[in-house]
């Protein structure tokens, strides 16, 4: 099935799949999603507050992001931070913050599957293991 | 002896580990290993794409980092490994 946008009429948020909300998460009105264009959706995107990430912000981010989950952070500082040097650099040069262990393949839905964070929970080097991390290690399994 | 090529990512951390590997091995053995970044270089890009058919299979189904490749036999080796499975698998290929 094909995603689509789709915009909520009380408070713009936008929804990028397969079908709306059934409540928006923002202004918790039921069945306010509406379909609207990529155009119109990248419109209201990019006239929406500046939303350019430094690396601090994103280290915060994803930080906040393990929070309730059975993964973290990886407690490997060097490695972290080797990581996060080569997913900037792969969003200056690439238009994404891409993992840097591995390669996009110039294919859009493929490629989006390598945007960090990625669902590492099915890659191999983390799924049923205990002490797995996802591909690039990033994220561990929580201790 | 056959052309193996090393390709990798400069800031993937598990490259970052095999490197010194590959010294250690290219010194106590005559195998060699062209070692391509991919992600700072299109066309050594480009050439990693070229052989996804070898590398997918062993890597998840995708081009992932570092992944070794016999260009003659293409025979893939895929991820970050101790040296002696390095050494088994680079000796193999000789």
């Amino acid at each position: 099935m094909k995603k689509r946008y789709w915009r909520c009429f009380v408070c713009n948020d936008i929804h990028y799949g397969i079908a709306p909300p059934e409540l928006c998460p923002t202004c918790k009105v039921l069945h306010a999603y509406v379909e609207i264009s990529a155009e119109e959706a990248r419109k209201i995107l990019g006239g929406g507050p500046d939303t350019t990430m430094a690396r601090e912000d994103f280290r915060a981010a994803i930080g906040r992001f393990t929070v309730g989950n059975e993964f973290e952070v990886n407690p490997d500082a060097d490695k972290v931070d080797l990581l996060l040097t080569g997913i900037f650099e792969n969003e200056k040069n690439h238009g994404f913050k891409f993992c840097p262990c591995r390669l996009r393949t110039k294919d859009w839905e493929e490629d989006l599957k390598l945007v960090c964070p990625c669902n590492f929970i099915i890659h191999e080097t983390y799924k049923g293991i205990k002490d797995g991390e996802c591909w690039c290690g990033l994220f561990a399994r929580r201790k | 002896m056959s052309h193996i090529v090393m390709f990798f990512g400069r800031e993937c951390p598990h490259c970052k580990k095999m490197h010194p590997l590959i010294d250690k091995l290219e010194k106590e053995t005559p195998v060699r290993f062209e070692r391509l970044e991919v992600w700072h270089d299109e066309k050594n890009a480009d050439l990693m794409r070229s052989y996804r058919e070898a590398i997918a299979p062993k890597c998840g189904n995708q081009l992932r980092v570092p992944t070794f490749v016999n260009t003659e036999t293409k025979d893939a080796m895929c991820g970050e490994v101790d040296f002696e499975k390095l050494k088994d698998w680079a000796l193999k290929q000789a």
